[in-house]
Order: C-alpha cells, then sequence, then structure tokens
C-alpha cells in the first residue's frame, strides 16, 4: 500500500476524532476484548510469549503432540510441541505470525466445536519433528482463510523461513 | 540412447591419446597402468530426449535449499541437478531449448535477513546459471505445483503468482530478460496460460478472472466470469493439466470441470464424473499432491486415486487411472508398485509415467502403453513434489 | 471433588464470523499487516460514511467472496466498524442490511487498490471542504 495513503487515512481518522466524543470509543473496545463473563475471546497479543496453558484430560483428550489430538484436525506443517514451543508457543526466537488462516475443530471431550488459529512460527528453517497433515474442511489456495497449503509465514516480519506450526483456541463456535 | 553420446568431446580426445600413448610403451602385452585422467565436467546433449524428467525438490525439511534434478527416464541415471533456493516451486522448459527457468527466492542469511526473489536463468546444457532477473520478493511459497508459475503460450512472458497475503501476478518479459510489472488479482489465485497473451485465475467465490496482457505485457483488460463451481460444496483443486485449448480441473468429489479457452474467454464445459457410482460406493476418490497429468498426443488424462474419506483427499495414491479425455471414459488402470502424490507423463508416442511423492526420495518410472512398471531411482532428493517433462 | 464447571461462554456467531472469515490477514483488532493487510480500524468508518466506500466494503473480495450470506455479511461489516475503530464511530453510522450487501455484492471488484485510494483521496477532499 502506499505509504501516502496511510498517511492519509491516519490524517482523516484524526480529523473525525476531534469531532466525536470519546464515550463510544471506550465501550466499543471493551466489548472487543471481553465477554459476557470477563474472558478473553479475541487475544490481541502478537509474537509475545505466553505460559502456555496446561489441557485437562477429560475436557481436553488426547496427546497435543500426535496428529490425531482433536485440535489438529487440519494443521499442515510440524508441531511446535514437538519443537520447543507448544500447541500455542512458538518455540525461542521464532516468530509467531499473527496472520494465518483460521479454522473449527470439534472437541470429542467437551462435545464442542472450537475456533483454531493455525499461526506459523518463522524464522528458522524446518524444525523437522512432528510432521501432521490433516485436511479436515480446508479449502484450495483461491480459498486462502480456509487453505493450510500456503505458507503462512509470509505475513510475519521475519520472512517465509518456516519453523513449525501451533494450533490456538481462539472462540467457540458451538 | 548411447552412453557416449553424454561424454564430453575434450575428455575422450584425452582418454585417445593416453590409451595411444599406454599401446606405445607397454607393447603386445597390454596394460601395465591405468591411464591419468584429467579433470572434467559433463555437459547434457543440446536437445533433451522425451524421456527426460525434471524432478522438482522443495526441500521442505530444509527449506532454504531446494533442488531441481535432471533424470533419464530411460537408463534411470540422474544427469545432473540445479540448486534453487528457498521455498523452491519447479523450473520452467522453454520448447525453444536452450535455456531453462527457475524462480528462485534467497535470504541474505539463509533464513533471514534481506529477501531477493529472481527469476534465475539457466544455460540448459552446462546447467550453469547465466542470468537473473530481480522480481518483487512476493512469490507465494506454497506446496509445490504448476498453477504457480507459467509461460504464456508463445513463452515470452513468464507469470508468475504472488501472496503475501495480497494476491499479485508478477510479469517478466523473458525475451528482453526484464521484469515489466505486477498485476493485481484481488482474491484471484494462480496463472493458467490459454493463448500467448492471455491467463486465467481461479477466485474465492469460484468464479475466474480472466487477464489479457498488452503485447508489451501489462494489463489490458481484466473480465470475471460467472462462478463455474460451488467453492462450499465441491471446489476443485488448483492441479488442473491442460489438454489442447482445454483445462481440465478435478473437484474433491471426482468431478471433472473442463475450461476451454475461446477467443471470448473462457467457457466452462459440461463437467463429467471420474468415477462411477459404484466406485464412489466404494470410497475411490483422487489423491496426492499432484495428481493430474496428461498426455497430449493420445488425449488421454491421468489421475492418481485411492480409497478414502472426505479428509483423505490429498494422501498418496496406489492406482493410476487413465482416461479418455474426448469419450470421458476409463480407458486404463495402472497400479502404483508404491503410493505417490505427484505424476508427469511424457509426451512422445512410447510415453512414461513418472510418479513420486514428498513423503519418500524416490522417482518411480512406469511404461504407460503396457502399464508395467519398469524402474525406480533412489535415492533422489529428499521431498519430490513437482514432475516436468521438458 | 472437582470444582462446579464454569457456564459456556460461546463466542457470538457474528464474532465467530470475524474470526473465521476475516480475521486471519486482518487481525483481532483489525491492524493487518503494514504492506500487505491494509489496516481496518481507521479506513472502515470513513468508508462506511459515503455510498461509494460501503459498496467498496461489500465488493472487496475478501467480504464479497466469504461463504457468509448477505445478512452474516452486512452484520460482520457493522460490527468491524463498532468494534475495531480506533476512533469513535460517528453517531450517524447506520449499520449494514442484507438488502444493502445483496445489491452490492453481485458486481464484484477487480481494482481493489486504485478504488481504495480513490475513495480515501475523495473522502480527503471532503474533510478538507469542511463537509
Amino acid at each position: 500500500m502506499p505509504s501516502s495513503i496511510d498517511a492519509l487515512v491516519e490524517r482523516l481518522a484524526r480529523n473525525m476524532a476531534q469531532r466525536i466524543s470519546r464515550r463510544s470509543f471506550i465501550g466499543g473496545v471493551g466489548a472487543l476484548l471481553f465477554g459476557a463473563a470477563g474472558m478473553p475471546l479475541l487475544p490481541v497479543a502478537r509474537g509475545e510469549s505466553t505460559t502456555p496453558a496446561r489441557p485437562d484430560a477429560a475436557t481436553d483428550p488426547g496427546d497435543p503432540q500426535s496428529c490425531e489430538y482433536w485440535r489438529h484436525c487440519a494443521i499442515d506443517g510440524f508441531l511446535c510441541g514437538c519443537c520447543g514451543g507448544s500447541g500455542q508457543s512458538c518455540p525461542p526466537g521464532t516468530e509467531h505470525s499473527a496472520v494465518t488462516w483460521v479454522g473449527t475443530c470439534h472437541n470429542p471431550g467437551d462435545g464442542r466445536d472450537y475456533i483454531i488459529s493455525y499461526n506459523d512460527c518463522c524464522g528458522k528453517s524446518a524444525c523437522g519433528r512432528c510432521l501432521c497433515s490433516r485436511h479436515e474442511d480446508d479449502k484450495p489456495l483461491y480459498v486462502p482463510f480456509r487453505s493450510n497449503d500456503y505458507n503462512w509465514c509470509p505475513g510475519s516480519k521475519v520472512g517465509i523461513a518456516y519453523h513449525c506450526t501451533v494450533a490456538r483456541i481462539v472462540g467457540v463456535a458451538k | 540412447m548411447a552412453h557416449g553420446s553424454g561424454m564430453n568431446r575434450t575428455r575422450r580426445a584425452w582418454a585417445r591419446a593416453a590409451l595411444a600413448l599406454m599401446a606405445s610403451t607397454c607393447g603386445a602385452r597390454g596394460w601395465a597402468q591405468l591411464p591419468a585422467e584429467p579433470p572434467a565436467v559433463e555437459q547434457l546433449p543440446s536437445k533433451p530426449t522425451p524421456h527426460w524428467v525434471w524432478v522438482n525438490d522443495t526441500s521442505f525439511f530444509a527449506y532454504p535449499d531446494g533442488r531441481a534434478f535432471l533424470v533419464d527416464g530411460d537408463s534411470g541415471k540422474m544427469l545432473g541437478m540445479l540448486s534453487t533456493g528457498f521455498s523452491f516451486n519447479g523450473v520452467l522448459v522453454p520448447k525453444a531449448g536452450g535455456v531453462i527457468y527457475s524462480p528462485e527466492i534467497y535470504f541474505s542469511r539463509g533464513t533471514r535477513g534481506t529477501r531477493t526473489d529472481v527469476v534465475t536463468i539457466y544455460d540448459a546444457t552446462r546447467l550453469e546459471p547465466v542470468g537473473e532477473i530481480e522480481i518483487p520478493p512476493k512469490r507465494a511459497s506454497i506446496l509445490p505445483m504448476a498453477g504457480a508459475q507459467a509461460l504464456t503460450d508463445d513463452e515470452r512472458f513468464l507469470l508468475i503468482y504472488n501472496f503475501t497475503p495480497a494476491q499479485s501476478v508478477t510479469v517478466v518479459d523473458m525475451r528482453s530478460r526484464k521484469f515489466v510489472g505486477e498485476i493485481e488479482a484481488a482474491g484471484c489465485a494462480l496463472v493458467y496460460p490459454t493463448g500467448p497473451r492471455s491467463f486465467f485465475s481461479i477466485c474465492g467465490d469460484g468464479a475466474l478472472l480472466v487477464t489479457t496482457l498488452t503485447d508489451a505485457g501489462t494489463l489490458a483488460r481484466h473480465v470475471r466470469t460467472a462462478a463455474f463451481i460451488d467453492v462450499v460444496k465441491d471446489p476443485v483443486t488448483e492441479k488442473g493439466v491442460r489438454w489442447r485449448d482445454t483445462w481440465l480441473f478435478a473437484s474433491f468429489e471426482g468431478v471433472l470441470h473442463p475450461l476451454r479457452a475461446t477467443a471470448a474467454g473462457v467457457e466452462a464445459e459440461p463437467t463429467w464424473p471420474l468415477f462411477t457410482q459404484q466406485e464412489l460406493a466404494q470410497h475411490w476418490r483422487t489423491g496426492g499432491l499432484n495428481h493430474l497429468a496428461v498426455h497430449g498426443g493420445s488425449g488421454r488424462l491421468f489421475s492418481i486415486v485411492h480409497q478414502g474419506g472426505p479428509e483423505t483427499r490429498e494422501e498418496l495414491g496406489e492406482e493410476v487411472w487413465v482416461y479418455d479425455v474426448a469419450s470421458r471414459k476409463k480407458a486404463q488402470t495402472i497400479a502404483m508398485r508404491n503410493k505417490v502424490g505427484s505424476i508427469q507423463v511424457s509426451q512422445d508416442d512410447h510415453p512414461l509415467l513418472f510418479a513420486c511423492a514428498m513423503e519418500a526420495n524416490r522417482l518411480d518410472i512406469y511404461d504407460v502403453t503396457s502399464g508395467r512398471y519398469l524402474r525406480t531411482v533412489e535415492p533422489l532428493g529428499q521431498t519430490p513434489a513437482l514432475l516436468v517433462t521438458p | 471433588m472437582q470444582p462446579l464447571a464454569q457456564p459456556v461462554v460461546l463466542t457470538p456467531t457474528v464474532q465467530a464470523n470475524y474470526m473465521l472469515n476475516c480475521m486471519g490477514c486482518h487481525l483481532a483488532d483489525g491492524s493487518g499487516a503494514a504492506g500487505k493487510v491494509p489496516s481496518v480500524r481507521d479506513s472502515m468508518v470513513i468508508l462506511s460514511q459515503s455510498v461509494a466506500g460501503r459498496r467498496y466494503l461489500v465488493q472487496v473480495p475478501g467480504a464479497s467472496q466469504s461463504p457468509l450470506s448477505d445478512l452474516e455479511l452486512a452484520q460482520v461489516l457493522s460490527w468491524m466498524v463498532r468494534n475495531l475503530s480506533a476512533q469513535a464511530v460517528p453517531p450517524d453510522f447506520t449499520d449494514f442490511t442484507a438488502a444493502e450487501v445483496a445489491s452490492y455484492r453481485s458486481y464484484p471488484l477487480v481494482d481493489v487498490r486504485d478504488t481504495r485510494a480513490r475513495l480515501l483521496q475523495a473522502a480527503a477532499r471532503s474533510a478538507d471542504a469542511g463537509d
């Protein structure tokens, strides 16, 4: 995008902000980040390290380092859990690529359909372990937001060196 | 083909001289010792045989180190190799001969640093780079497929699909060896040429975007067709193959969608099934990665198949079914010795079927007419993914 | 003894539709990726103020080509304007309707970049003129 357009947008936005009160702005952001029960629904953090959540065997069955794990229903790549990361976190020194594709997997433990974000960890060559290629309800390259045959590292800052893939829960569909 | 035809003439001259020297010193008793051997570098013959195949290896486990292996299908010998950089898709071999084109990606520090995308031009007999054209560092990094890059029908322009994730097409003039420009292709993917200045891409709503270029390779016109598939219910795979003026695409559920290039644009022709009701009931479906191939002369379509549920459509197949495109009937079944994911067919009158899989480092070769397994070339590469015949 | 299970908090359908069809590229806060995916945090409010801008928001391939119905797309676009904008939403902003989406959607946009630039430049000219 030409930077002149971005500068234009910024100027327009500032112009608008001066004309509108701030109260409605705060309400909007609050509704975005937290659902009714106060649980975060749309994680905004990008690439920062987090403490990986520990699955409860009853509601989150299966081995997170296996291809058959329920969250891996449409994963295509190396499982970061075998590479020094986890199902939610990237291995040290790799960049969690925010741009990716988002799918849905059914959890047999609690019967829910979870929204899963398959982010790639980038900046290093292949982890080479736990290669897993599953295609539940994914689409060809011409439907990019449903396609796992893209290397999703191009959206990262560090570039297209693909290392591994995580499978993060970002919501509950039903 | 005689083995000697591949030898460097200089090397033969040296050998003859050495023999003559030995004969003159050793007399009637024969050799006293083996002759000294000067260093030499092989060159390929100036023209490929129809049974050569380029085995393009994307090196998924060592992504910076892509390779293209040249194999002689008749002898099973590896003839040479190209080192082709990051997230390698495949080489393009213009029919005019003499050169090989290879879109390549390099990082200044291997896996990081400054990214540079180029089209490398290799001399086809020496397999050495003789030219390089820099292009926008946006080439799509995907599982290898033919639709990622293509030459226009007159081989003047090279088209490359970009994904950043913004979608566009890079156009390179291979005659002047210059980057021409980048054409926006929002919402549409890949490049399928239909003429000397035209190609189509497939859009996310199941329509086609038909792009016409000016004579200089810039954008002349964009036309969107109506949707030809239901993307939600039964999309086609990207691995279409071309027979004359018609592109043949297979859907997830085995429906064959012919797309014919006409003066007006691209027309969807009536579809036909790759599987009978009985075969569908037995869960036969297409499998693999680059799972279709065409033999132009006989009008035959080759398709990797296996039995499995819908989510198995990218799994390897154990058979290749051959269809007569004109009559839309299955004509032949070729059983695979090993499970395969990518196939290609030579375009001569005694064609060979080449087959490989990213999961295995080998190339299998079959005789098409008899369906007979001939030979395997192994070990070969790391994750061979796309087969290209010259 | 296990504590009683927490009540299930389903992601509201509109947000789930944003996650599945848009969030992968535009990200959770709509900021996208500079040079690759446009941010929607400033531009959507601006574009939603004009007919041509609203038409663009429906016709841009990510929106028009999504598997969402016209009603679902209308709801997602409205949600995006109201929740992903960095600035407050003008009180006269009206939600997208299914009929509105349907009227624009069947004419997919090909020149996306130029159209977006043109619309934003036009909006800037209006703002400068004190509209």
